[in-house]
């Protein structure tokens, strides 16, 4: 059986979360923290000789490389043991440690998804601002290491519009011409560098994207703060474990936040959670009660005044300022196509309030104008998409895209790998059966 | 992690979940690939929430292997005997594989322990099938007798195309892997690997281990298999293993590695490649340290007024100035 016929391998390495699986299923068979624990203590060679018990630390040494783990097993042994150090290979969405990121993919490859990477096609993701040259890095690692047959390296953006597409496709009930033309804003706030990203007929404009410097980290650690301010209970050690659990559970967007503050003062018991856990050290069972924060975590990104003095410019107001930094004649098709990606955007009403405030923004301009020129301007539509795959939208874009047959066509080889080096990992095309 | 691990992690993942989740839930229908081409295919309904089916195909065989209707000898039986009641085996497997299994969740044992063991189990079917004929050889090798009906050199499937050679006797079972690789660098890797590896069995502590030896041309065992069988490109590695290497729990853990010997050695081949990627890295890194030192002050002044330059003189990305 060739390469083509069997599925390829579709790997999403966030900063917070890699997802990997293969492509053709709905969602990744895998999501781990994107996190290694390595055993560093045989790095370096020389104080080994010095030692008497040498031998034992030379048959120790030669398996040291291969003493480390990832994910959830690596969090869980850096907890219990103080042999190993954490170590993140990607930084705001993007790699800067290649080795950790090498002995992450193998494990990936060899431990989770069993598979051998000499049989598959791989496709990865890359962030839309990164460097050609760290595309050329992960050309080189792929093709050297692990000899994949052929490689496709593709943006992030374009594969959560492609993810919203298939979605909608999908649950449309009428066989209309749902022929998209990959025009939109995509909105991707995962764990680390949340950006705004314009991208025309499936090509990213990279002078318009905008980054918006809190992500789903920065709402956890603002609960958390919240929650220690008000003198809840927390045990230090898993105040940002708790905070997160609870960000994920009970936390929601609200349209207004004066509002929302009197809803919580005038029925507490609707609206205030409580929380039970049992503290690891002790042992002993506490409650901690939710209440403020469910709707103030979330609302950093639409007053980030709140959590941070250096920044303030409101999310929808970046959305707009992308937008109108977009060449002027796309500017009403990425209106209409607002997509929302990553896992922090997961809030209940969440695109509601986007949707709704940057309508807002909209509608003023055009007011404003029609009042200045004295003309009727068309009313310019604005659509946040919203779906319930936003998590892992990057993922199953690439489960789509790559059980295309024509994927393959448009993948790098291992032959022009060998014939022009690694710079042909530079660019990746886009093609039309992404549509 | 040293070897390959036997349970497939998706399949145990999907299975306690499953478990775990009881009357709520989503649909599943994924499909996995394993390496050496194992195929699976998990199926799961809220109509039935009972009820999982779980599709298993297996590598191509190549022509001195033989199967029986499409699974190895003694499949079914073994089958059977890990799994109890909590499994049924569907007749004709889907199109497309070539086992059919139907799990009924309601017959798993009310023990966590127990559920677990059998989770893990199922996870493993892959060693329950493809190591069903070898495990029948080396429980007959533990009680030192020959199976009846056995050739003297049976050829087990083990990789699309491939197959490994087994010559059972009462005494000791021999084992023989012709060792193919595809790519000119592994090939090279492989076969120091592998002569290392049979240097390691000299050591003192490892003496009550199976015999190990690798040479380049086939073993006198192997004489009259067709050449097909036997083109090489590492070499030929042969075990040789005893009844005190396959009593009791053992039994299980060397079916396992001698199964999946050849996706070992190829993962080890790998993981030197990286391993040799992130020394040369640091080497580099050091290099260009020594570069940056020879620079004179004037043009290091250059480069701080001019700002980024495209040439990458450092491996390690730095940020992007947007940020």
């Amino acid at each position: 059986m060739d390469a083509t016929a069997r599925p390829a391998i579709v790997i999403d390495n966030g900063t917070g979360y890699s997802k990997l699986g293969f492509s053709g299923n709905s969602e990744p068979s895998f999501t781990l923290p994107t996190v290694v624990a390595a055993n560093e203590s045989f790095l370096d060679q020389t104080e080994l000789l010095s030692s008497s018990n040498w031998i034992a630390q030379y048959n120790a040494g030669i398996m040291a490389d291969l003493d480390f783990f990832i994910g959830d097993e690596a969090l869980s042994r850096f907890r219990s043991s103080g042999l190993y150090t954490l170590r993140s290979p990607i930084r705001h969405g993007q790699v800067h440690d290649w080795d950790t990121m090498e002995r992450f993919w193998q494990q990936c490859i060899f431990n989770y998804l069993r598979c051998n990477p000499e049989e598959h096609y791989f496709l990865l993701t890359d962030s839309p601002v990164s460097t050609p040259e760290s595309r050329e890095c992960t050309g080189e690692i792929m093709f050297e290491t692990f000899n994949v047959p052929g490689l496709y390296i593709s943006v992030q953006s374009v594969l959560s519009l492609s993810a919203g597409y298939a979605y909608l496709k999908s649950i449309s009930d009428d066989d209309s011409d749902t022929t998209s033309d990959m025009t939109g804003v995509v909105v991707d706030i995962g764990d680390g560098a949340p950006q705004v990203v314009p991208v025309v007929n499936g090509y990213v404009i990279g002078s318009s994207i905008k980054s918006f410097p809190f992500s789903g980290s920065d709402v956890t650690q603002f609960v958390s703060q919240l929650l220690q301010e008000r003198g809840e209970l927390l045990p230090p050690e898993d105040s940002l474990d708790i905070s997160r659990k609870v960000k994920e559970m009970y936390c929601y967007t609200c349209s207004d936040i004066v509002k929302e503050f009197k809803k919580h003062d005038k029925k507490p018991d609707k609206y205030i959670k409580h929380w039970t856990a049992v503290k690891p050290k002790t042992g002993v069972p506490y409650t901690i009660d939710i209440g403020y924060e469910r709707f103030l975590g979330p609302e950093i990104f639409f007053n980030p005044e709140i959590y941070s003095a250096d920044f303030s410019t409101p999310l929808p107001e970046l959305i707009d300022n992308c937008v109108q930094s977009a060449p002027i004649d796309t500017r009403r098709a990425l209106y209409k196509n607002i997509v929302l990606s990553g896992g922090s955007t997961m809030f209940k009403d969440f695109h509601k309030r986007l949707q709704n405030d940057i309508k807002k923004i909209v509608d003023e301009r055009v007011a404003a104008t029609n009042a200045r020129h004295r003309v009727e301007v068309k009313p310019i539509e604005v659509n946040v998409v919203a779906h319930p795959i936003q998590s892992y939208a990057v993922w199953f874009g690439g489960s789509v895209a790559a059980s295309n047959p024509e994927f393959f066509e448009f993948c790098h080889t291992k032959e022009e790998y060998e014939e022009h080096g690694a710079s042909i990992c530079r660019t990746s095309p886009v093609f039309k059966g992404m549509y | 992690m040293i070897l390959l691990q036997s349970p497939s992690r998706f399949l145990l993942q999907i299975l306690q979940d499953r478990v775990l989740s009881g009357e709520k839930g989503m649909d599943i229908d994924c499909h996995t690939v394993e390496f050496d081409d194992v195929r699976y295919h998990i199926q799961f309904s809220m109509r039935n929430p009972k009820v999982m089916v779980l599709s298993v195909a297996l590598p191509l065989p190549p022509p001195e292997a033989i199967l029986y209707d499409g699974l190895p000898l003694g499949a079914i039986e073994a089958i059977k005997a890990a799994y109890g009641p909590v499994v049924q085996i569907l007749d004709p497997p889907k199109d497309g594989f070539d086992l059919t299994m139907k799990m009924n969740l309601t017959k798993l044992p009310p023990d966590e322990e127990q559920r677990n063991a059998i989770l893990t189990q199922i996870a493993s079917i892959r060693e329950v099938v493809l190591g069903a004929p070898l495990k029948l050889l080396l429980k007959h090798l533990a009680s030192r007798t020959v199976a009846p009906n056995v050739d003297k050199l049976v050829a087990l499937v083990h990789r699309p195309n491939e197959s490994f050679f087994l010559a059972p006797q009462a005494d000791k079972v021999t084992i023989m892997y012709p060792m193919r690789f595809q790519d000119s660098i592994d090939i090279v890797l492989a076969t120091s690997f592998l002569q290392e590896f049979v240097e390691a069995r000299r050591t003192a502590a490892l003496y009550n281990v199976p015999s190990c030896m690798w040479s380049l041309a086939p073993p006198l065992e192997l004489k009259g298999v067709s050449a097909d069988a036997l083109n090489a490109n590492a070499g030929f590695v042969t075990f040789v293993v005893y009844p005190r290497h396959v009593e009791g729990k053992k039994l299980d853990r060397t079916v396992w590695n001698l199964l999946t010997f050849h996706a070992y050695v190829s993962y080890h081949v790998k993981c030197s490649e990286g391993f040799m990627h992130t020394r040369m890295r640091r080497r580099v890194e050091s290099l260009i340290q020594a570069l940056d030192r020879a620079k004179s002050d004037a043009e290091k002044l250059k480069k701080l007024v001019h700002g980024g330059s495209f040439k990458r003189l450092s491996l390690k990305n730095e940020g992007d100035s947007r940020f």
